[in-house]
């Protein structure tokens, strides 16, 4: 449990690569989401983009924002704390957690101006 | 050869007589003559042949696209017949892909790496050699199509169902689907290797945030070859089972979908691209700082930028597939991920520039085919952008637009800076300097060349020529523009000629070099040159990014044996263990010697390719039981075996042996190789939902055919089984080995118990795999049970016998640990593969 711990410490290098896996699970879940939505219920076209589908694809984005964007202020926070090997750990995390919200926030767009399935 | 590690000769204190100690370790590490030269497992010698061999293949590859240009330079040409140009053309792709590009960039890896970081050797020696072997017969086999007129000829992406039996009845699928496989057993060899090399093996003191960037560049690579390459292998397994036994996976009539293909197939691609790029990135963060003379701009952001694109890379494949159909929305998606990659692109290519501004930039030869990346690479990458955006993807789809962009980014992107990296580190290779005369005219030769033939093609792509077509109407307009491709074509050969001209000539006639020629800061100038096989005589503490810039004298203290490890009487070859963090010392690492059996096995898994192309099948299942055999006789010789460690003492102080501990290389090893295994398995899930959820013939009967009294039944043996292993191992942390002979031999029952169970499980199913995707993948998938569970019993046997023989106990705990992450891969899999295609139809059904 200690080395559980020590490793999600917000100066473990195991940060570089935690913001950047959420970012990936998010993609994979909206685009095999939306494969799955379009074969179990696919909406009406006549919806547009005012569909269950995009409104679930949406939620599932904002919580992925809000969980990169709270790592990212996380990890900004302890690398003020902290000098040298643990500093530079914090602060390139910081810069991985603030790319994946922004690869989220960006690649998330299309869920609000197209319509699924079509 | 009996004695044990004498104290670490204090600094500035000089070993009694220098010469001797050279000796002495020349005599451990040295390599063999004759016929014994192909046991050698030394880094040095296998990353200059992997390097040697690599450019072979790019010749032939060189000289398969010359005739491709030949072919096109005019309309109506009829030099080669459509077949003949589509093996032609499937073949220049396929070996500048999987037998130069990334062998190529592996070779330098291994060569560099370990000098980089203050290592004597890469930490899985005789891997690296099965890695080699495995490149070499592979890329035999596959080549050797081109000479028997057999060569594939669907295109170097094997798109079914043009690669399928039905339209590619010969052999030649069969080649690439067989050869390539063989071959990725090289790349995966080498991704874990490099890995675990990097993040145990540097010296002490190098924590993670000194590291050279090239290192890093490496680990990104390694880990996305580790990730990238097993879609691809699944793929093949899949397409060949498809074409020698009929299961049809990517056949719609038979419930199979051929852009699964597709998809397996750029799960590996596009993320390819980038394991080409990174590595050729890393020459060029090494190169430019030492050429400005002052250290990168941004050590940070460059970090930044490789894991991002690490990532990025693998969210990307389907931008290749914006033609098939897919959802506006879900080609949204990834047409914003490819876009978002060019952010990590920017900051590097931003970050170069940067540190050659404040820098003083010196212009000699590497620096201009550096200059030269940097102008074809931003073209590349600005096209590439152009072409994530869908609707203009979908204009020049599948058009010579294309085929520019392509060569824009691997051949400015990797080209450039892999000569630029070979003339930096020429001398290091040879002791001498390369002729600026030559390489000056190569370089410009080569550049003209190139955007002659490229630059053009983007002008034919947009007039609409489309690929892949063997000759073309003189009305259609596109004759000049072909034309001067051509010509810019043998310009650029001429250029790589007398570049190659200049490496040849220099190993006799050029300037013996200084040492450190380039006033480099990187720890690999203090190699002798060229460079001995143990690398560093003592092994220094690295505190600093710029050890040669801040410590100038260095090359002589290390080779005066004034650090670490400077001993050689105990007969082993031995270097640093440390913490990957903090550089920390934490054992001595032990490494095997020369051996024959990475090339038996090799060999063995050529006989497997070449009986498997053959079809003789009984042969091929006594060469895999060969290979199997090889490769257990070879893993026999390992931890505490005599031949491994020939004296175990270590002086009082150092810390001890790997083997003497819980957290080995080895360990590390095998995570990494679980996680390839973990990507595979992944891989074969989606293959299986993707089919289920999207192939339009889809057949789930009624009732799932698979015995779920039988799968529980096995599962928990083989859980049974990993609970005792872990408890053996929790006493063995302890210090108590008593009863872990008859421990061993009982866990390798239960584990035999599963697989015969699972066996059963899988007669008793009837399945009828040529008749429906729906059987033929759960076929592979229990395959892939018995496999893994085989495998986790038959160590655990072995493990048991090395009990008896004093291997392994409580004196050398390690090699249990190393097997029980096989059992938890196997406990963990196999519970998802019941969930999957046992539990899951029955609760959703068809």
């Amino acid at each position: 449990m200690t080395i559980v711990m020590q490793r999600l410490h917000l100066t473990h290098p195991l940060h570089f690569v935690i913001g950047l896996t959420l970012w990936s699970a998010w993609f994979v879940t909206v685009y095999g989401g939306h494969a799955v939505a379009c074969e179990v219920m696919p909406p009406d076209p006549e919806q547009g983009v005012f569909t269950l589908v995009n409104a679930l694809l949406l939620m599932v984005s904002l919580a992925a924002v809000a969980l990169l964007a709270a790592l990212t202020v996380g990890c900004y926070r302890m690398s003020k704390h902290h000098a040298g090997r643990l500093s530079f750990n914090a602060r390139v995390s910081a810069g991985l957690y603030l790319f994946s919200t922004f690869g989220v926030l960006f690649a998330a767009m299309p869920i609000i101006g197209i319509p699924p399935c079509l | 050869m009996t004695t044990i590690n004498r104290e670490v000769t204090p600094p500035g204190d000089l070993p009694e007589n220098p010469q001797r100690l050279h000796n002495d370790l020349h005599e451990i590490w040295g390599n063999p003559r004759g016929l014994k030269a192909l046991t050698i497992v030394n880094h040095t010698t296998l990353g200059l042949r992997f390097m040697v061999t690599g450019m072979v293949f790019f010749l032939i590859g060189g000289l398969l696209a010359m005739l491709v240009r030949t072919q096109l330079a005019l309309s109506d040409q009829d030099f080669m017949t459509p077949d003949i140009y589509n093996q032609v053309t499937t073949m220049h792709g396929t070996v500048m892909m999987f037998l130069f590009a990334i062998p190529m960039l592996e070779g330098l890896a291994i060569y560099m790496i370990p000098k980089m970081i203050g290592a004597r050797d890469l930490v899985c020696p005789r891997l690296t050699s099965l890695g080699y072997w495995c490149y070499l017969f592979g890329g035999i086999i596959l080549t050797f199509s081109l000479v028997l007129e057999m060569a594939p000829n669907s295109g170097w992406f094997m798109y079914t169902p043009l690669s399928s039996s039905e339209y590619s009845p010969g052999l030649g699928s069969d080649f690439w689907l067989l050869g390539i496989t063989f071959v990725e057993i090289s790349a995966l060899s080498a991704g874990v290797e490099l890995v675990v090399s990097i993040l145990r093996t540097r010296t002490q003191g190098m924590a993670l945030h000194k590291m050279p960037l090239f290192a890093w560049y490496i680990l990104a690579m390694a880990l996305m070859i580790v990730v990238g390459f097993p879609p691809l292998i699944l793929g093949s397994i899949l397409l060949e089972l498809e074409r020698a036994a009929g299961m049809p996976f990517f056949d719609v009539a038979g419930g199979g979908d051929p852009i699964l293909w597709q998809h397996l197939f750029w799960l590996f691609g596009h993320p390819e691209v980038y394991i080409i790029f990174l590595p050729a990135a890393g020459i060029v963060s090494t190169l430019i700082p030492v050429f400005a003379g002052r250290p990168i701009v941004g050590y940070g952001w460059v970090v930044f930028a490789i894991v991002t694109t690490g990532f990025i890379s693998f969210g990307l494949w389907v931008h290749h597939m914006f033609t098939v159909g897919i959802p506006q929305l879900a080609q949204a998606f990834f047409s914003a991920a490819s876009m978002l990659v060019a952010v990590p692109t920017a900051i590097q290519v931003f970050v170069w520039l940067a540190t050659l501004w404040l820098g003083k930039p010196k212009m000699k030869l590497p620096m201009l085919w550096i200059l030269g990346f940097l102008i074809i690479f931003v073209c590349g990458g600005l096209t590439g952008v152009m072409l994530a955006l869908v609707p203009f993807n979908w204009q020049v789809h599948d058009t010579h637009f294309v085929v520019a962009h392509m060569h824009y980014v691997l051949v400015g992107g990797m080209f450039f800076p892999l000569i630029a990296g070979l003339y930096y580190w020429l001398p290091l290779f040879s002791g001498r300097m390369p002729s600026e005369t030559l390489g000056k005219w190569g370089f410009w030769l080569t550049f003209i060349g190139f955007n002659t033939t490229f630059l053009i093609m983007h002008w034919t792509g947009l007039l609409g020529m489309p690929r892949r077509v063997y000759s073309y109407d003189a009305g259609m307009g596109w004759d000049i523009f072909n034309l001067i491709s051509s010509v810019g074509g043998f310009i650029m050969s001429a250029g790589i000629a007398m570049v190659l001209l200049d490496f040849a000539l220099h190993f006799r006639f050029g300037k013996p070099a200084k040492p450190n020629p380039w006033n480099a800061d990187g720890l690999e100038w203090a190699n002798s040159m060229p460079p001995s096989a143990y690398n560093f005589v003592s092994l220094p503490k690295i505190e600093t990014r710029h050890p040669l810039w801040d410590d100038p004298d260095l090359p002589r203290t290390i080779a005066e044996g004034q650090h670490s490890l400077a001993v050689a009487t105990h007969g082993r070859r031995e270097m640093w263990g440390t913490d990957p963090l903090t550089g920390k010392v934490r054992e001595i690492i032990h490494l095997p010697g020369n051996s024959w059996w990475p090339l038996f096995a090799a060999m063995a898994l050529a006989v497997v390719c070449i009986s498997l192309l053959t079809r003789l099948y009984p042969l091929a299942v006594i060469a895999v039981v060969v290979a199997g055999l090889f490769l257990l006789r070879w893993s026999w010789e390992n931890g505490a075996h005599p031949k491994a460690a020939p004296d175990a003492r270590v002086a009082p102080g150092d810390p001890p042996l790997h083997s003497r501990t819980m957290d080995g290389p080895g360990l590390w090893a095998m995570s990494i190789t679980m996680l390839a295994n973990g990507s595979f398995f992944l891989s074969y899930l989606f293959g299986w939902f993707y089919l289920w959820t999207v192939s339009p013939e889809w057949r789930m009967p009624e009732v799932s055919p698979l015995s779920l009294v039988g799968l529980l039944l096995a599962g928990g043996a083989l859980t049974v089984g990993a609970g005792i292993l872990e408890k053996m191992i929790s006493g063995l942390r302890q210090q108590r080995d008593a009863g872990l002979s008859l421990g061993m031999f009982s866990i390798s029952a239960l584990g035999f118990v599963q697989v015969s169970i699972t066996l059963w499980v899988l007669l008793s199913a009837d399945l009828a795999v040529t008749e429906n995707s729906h059987d033929a993948i759960i076929m592979v998938g229990l395959a892939y049970a018995l496999f893994h569970g085989g495998l986790g019993a038959v160590l655990t046997l072995l493990q048991g016998l090395r009990v008896g023989y004093g291997y392994v106990g409580a004196h050398a705990p390690f090699e249990p640990a190393v097997v029980a992450q096989l059992w938890r891969y196997n406990v963990a899999t196999f519970w998802i593969i019941v969930g999957a295609l046992a539990v899951l139809p029955r609760v959703i059904g068809s």
